[in-house]
Order: C-alpha cells, then structure tokens, then sequence
C-alpha cells in the first residue's frame, strides 16, 4: 500500500527544527515563521492571539499543502518590537489563558459535583434549572 | 469582554462586534474582529486581568459520559481548538495488534480484526508510554487480551428452539469475552481498576456449533489523529447562545402565533393588563430554525444572533475517560503544544 503514514502527522523526524524563522527581505519588522508538524488547532490560535496585540500589524497563516503536516504563519509589527518578540508574548498569554481556564473548570466542577451527589441516579443531574450568573 | 444585552436598535458597531447576526437567507457577522486597530475609541488589546474578570465557565450537565458547559469571554480559535484536540489528540488506548491462531467463524480474519479495533477499552491511558515502532512490546506500553471461544449445542435447549442464543451456547462473540491477560506486574499496578472493554455487550462475530476463534489481542496507546479509534469521545461540539430580539411588543393573537414559531420552552406568553404579551424567557432551548423570520406579519419585528463568544460546549466520552478528565487533559496538550513552541522559538533566538 502507498498511503502516507499517518504517525507523519505528528512526530518530528531527526534533524527537522520544529521552528524556523525567516525575516522578510523587503518589509520592515516582517517574518515568516514555520512550524513543523501542527495543524490549524495551534495555528488559528497563534494568529488570533498575536491579532490581539496591539503592536502587531498583520498575523496571518496558512497551511500550503495537507499533504505537508506544516504551517507558515506571517507577522509584521511596529518598529519598537519585532516578529520573534510578539509570537513569544502569544505563546506567553496563550499559555497564561488556558492555565487560568482550566482553574475555572476545576473551581466550577466540584461546584458542579457537589450539587450533583445530593440527587444521583447514575443517569446525570441536569443542572441547567441552575441560571448562568451572567447577563446577555 | 462579556458583551452587554443588546436592544433592538442596536445595529451599531458594537452588535457587530459581539454578535453573529441570523438573517432569513443568510447569516452575517460571522468573523471575530475583537482586535486592536479595529473600532475607534475601544481598546481590545490582550490583558490578562482583563480575560480573567470576564472569562466565565459553568457546568450544566455532568454524567459518567456525558457533560455540556457554557464557556464565555474567549475566542472561538480557543473553543475550536479545545474541540479539535478532544476529537484527535488526546491519547487513549485501543487494539492495534490482532494475532488470529484460528478463527472458523463466518466474519472474515481482516474485518473481525477491524471490529476489534473499534472496541473501547477501560484502561488509564497515562499509566502507558507509546510504542515506537521498531520497539517491542513490554508491560509499560501493551494490554494483552486473549479471545477464547468455541460454539456448541446447549444439552439443556427446549425441543424445537428456534433462538441461537438459547440452541447454543456462545452463538454469540461479545467483547466480554475478551479476557485480560497481565503482563509484567500489570496485575499490581492495576488491581485497583482491572483494565476490561468499557461495554461487555458489544457483538463481535456470531458462531455455529464447531466453529470457534482464538486470537491473542495488543492494545498500545495512540491519538485519535493516527486512527479515529483512539479518539476519546464520540462526540465534541459546540454551538453559539442564540438570542431573540423583540423590536417593541408583540401582543395578542399574534403573541401565540410568535411563540409558535420557537421551540417548547423559548419564549412565554403573558398577560399584562389583560392582553398578551409573548417575551423570551430561555434561548438557549432555540433550536434557530428562522422559522419566525418566514411570517411577513413579524418582519422587523424581531432579529436573530448568536453571541459570539458564549461557547455552549458538550462532550460525549466513549467511556475510557471521564469527560470532566478529557478536558482536563485537553488544557495540558494544548499548554504542551504552545510551550513546545515557545522552547523551540527560544532555542531559535539562541542559534542566531
């Protein structure tokens, strides 16, 4: 059989960086990033973050071929930083974010088992009668 | 980040901003531009205080399988990220290996080995180390099954029987069957949860009197982006609130004829100084069918959206994992994911 191996996906073979880095020759404070072996899970992540940085001016990525288990992800920023700078500070927040989510999940799930072992039926308790403390 | 409730004249920025807009034959809006540089006088750069005040995570339902939760104040890069990973890259176990000794039953060798390959098993998956694959199998990175049976007549059937099930015995190859046989000291290190298939009645192959298989099974850890049976759930999604918008009052016959156009559950109707009167109660029981957008007598009247970053995220396990766990499990990939990035853009930098 000629199909591709499907471990291609996500194991880095010998001697591959999983982070190159390459300036751009013609625009100022401009990058291009390649990351081997990451698919758009981490990728629209990273592009969304650095979007959220107010000294980026273009984040952008794209995946050239599905065939190639790898993404190139574009940044140009204001003169008082650079490219590596920023993607950094994303990974950073980026890292920052999820901690502080899976905190609150943990917080709010033995909030949720708690009220959940005075009825158990094995079934699951619907807790939605329990309103969203938010308005909207 | 949590945006305020809108009223019905609101198509200003801000609507635009916060909200995915249903329209009758489309849907706009759809894109986040909560970024920086996009709308005058709004400063929506990165704070980490800032996401911490308004980011807001509850449980609606928790079971042995199944669990939903509202998550809001994030981007849906992090939801779909978050479901991309439950789906594909958080590890479990499953049969890889299948060594068929004798097998006279009717399915064919490669498909019983398939059908085996989908059977779930109850094993902790991080108590494994994945199996290279010029490495050999040990006690540390394979579950050992064996498969046993032989059909025969049951002595005790009824003159006449016409039930397989009761004319023979072991008619029937169900995934019970498949007994554990430890390796190592796997038989310690897992008396306290012996590792089995998660459901016990899953038929795998039926028999006939003579007929029988015997076939030793390797389990090995793996991500569901290599196989879809190593995926841990059978399902993860999620879906935007929906919210109704009413522009003044719908009142009368008019108001039942409103409510009819929702689910059970969405919208009420109430008498207020003797006239009806229809008012959203729950929308998050809308199903958003446009249905209402379809009466020329509610145009303009009444406007469809979805709030952008309120998450209505549910998670169906398999079984091998506990959802509230998956979850879990899923944060720490993708803090694996981001660090590998940051060491590697790091390591880079020092090259340079």
């Amino acid at each position: 059989m000629n199909a591709p191996d499907r471990f291609e996906l996500f194991v880095l073979p010998d001697g591959v960086k999983k982070l190159t880095i390459t300036p751009d020759t013609k625009i100022p404070n401009a990058a291009t990033f390649k990351i081997e072996k990451e698919d758009h899970t981490l990728a629209n992540m990273l592009r969304m973050q650095l979007l959220e940085d107010p000294k980026v001016l273009f984040a952008g990525y794209k995946m050239p071929h599905p065939l190639d288990h790898y993404f190139i992800l574009k940044v140009q920023t204001t003169p008082d930083t650079n490219p590596a700078h920023v993607l950094g500070n994303a990974v950073t927040e980026l890292i920052q974010t999820v901690g502080s989510m899976k905190n609150k999940f943990e917080m709010d799930l033995i909030r949720a088992r708690s009220d959940a072992s005075k009825v158990d039926n094995g079934e699951g308790e619907d807790l939605s009668s329990h309103q969203v403390d938010m308005d909207f | 980040m949590v945006p305020e409730k809108k009223n019905f004249s609101h198509n200003d920025l801000d609507t635009l901003r916060s909200r995915v807009i249903v329209e009758r034959d489309r849907v706009t809006s759809t894109a986040s531009t909560d970024f920086p540089h996009n709308y005058p006088g709004q400063d929506l750069a990165w704070d980490f205080e800032k996401f911490k005040e308004s980011f807001k995570l509850k449980i609606n339902k928790l079971s042995k399988t199944e669990m939903e939760f509202d998550m809001i104040g994030i981007d849906a890069a992090v939801a779909n990220a978050f479901r991309r990973i439950l789906i594909a890259e958080v590890p479990t176990m499953a049969v890889s290996n299948v060594f068929i000794m004798n097998n006279t039953s009717i399915v064919v060798d490669e498909v019983l080995a398939h059908r085996l390959g989908l059977v779930p098993i109850l094993a902790d998956p991080t108590k494994f180390d994945f199996k290279g694959k010029e490495e050999t199998p040990t006690d540390l990175n394979t579950i050992v099954f064996k498969l046993q049976v032989t059909c025969r007549r049951n002595p005790n059937a009824a003159e006449g029987e016409t039930d397989p099930l009761k004319k023979y015995i072991h008619a029937n190859v169900y995934s019970g069957d498949m007994k554990w046989s430890p390796q190592g000291d796997q038989a310690e290190r897992f008396k306290e949860c012996p590792i089995k298939p998660v459901f016990d009645d899953i038929v795998v192959t039926k028999l006939r009197p003579g007929q029988e298989v015997d076939i030793e099974i390797h389990c090995e850890k793996g991500l569901g982006q290599d196989h879809a049976k190593w995926s841990p759930v059978a399902t993860a999604s999620y879906r935007l609130m929906p919210e109704i918008l009413i522009n003044g009052e719908i009142t009368g016959e008019a108001a039942v004829r409103f409510q009819k156009c929702f689910p059970e559950g969405v919208v009420d109707v109430v008498k207020e100084n003797g006239v009806k009167k229809a008012v959203v109660v729950n929308p998050r029981k809308d199903t958003v069918s446009r249905e209402v957008l379809r009466h020329a007598e509610f145009e303009n009247k009444v406007k469809l959206t979805r709030v952008r970053d309120h998450f209505i995220f549910s998670i169906e396990s398999v079984g091998a994992i506990e959802p509230q766990d998956l979850f879990v499990q899923a944060v720490k990939v993708l803090m694996d994911k981001t660090g590998t990035v940051k060491r590697s853009l790091q390591s880079t930098l020092q090259a340079e």
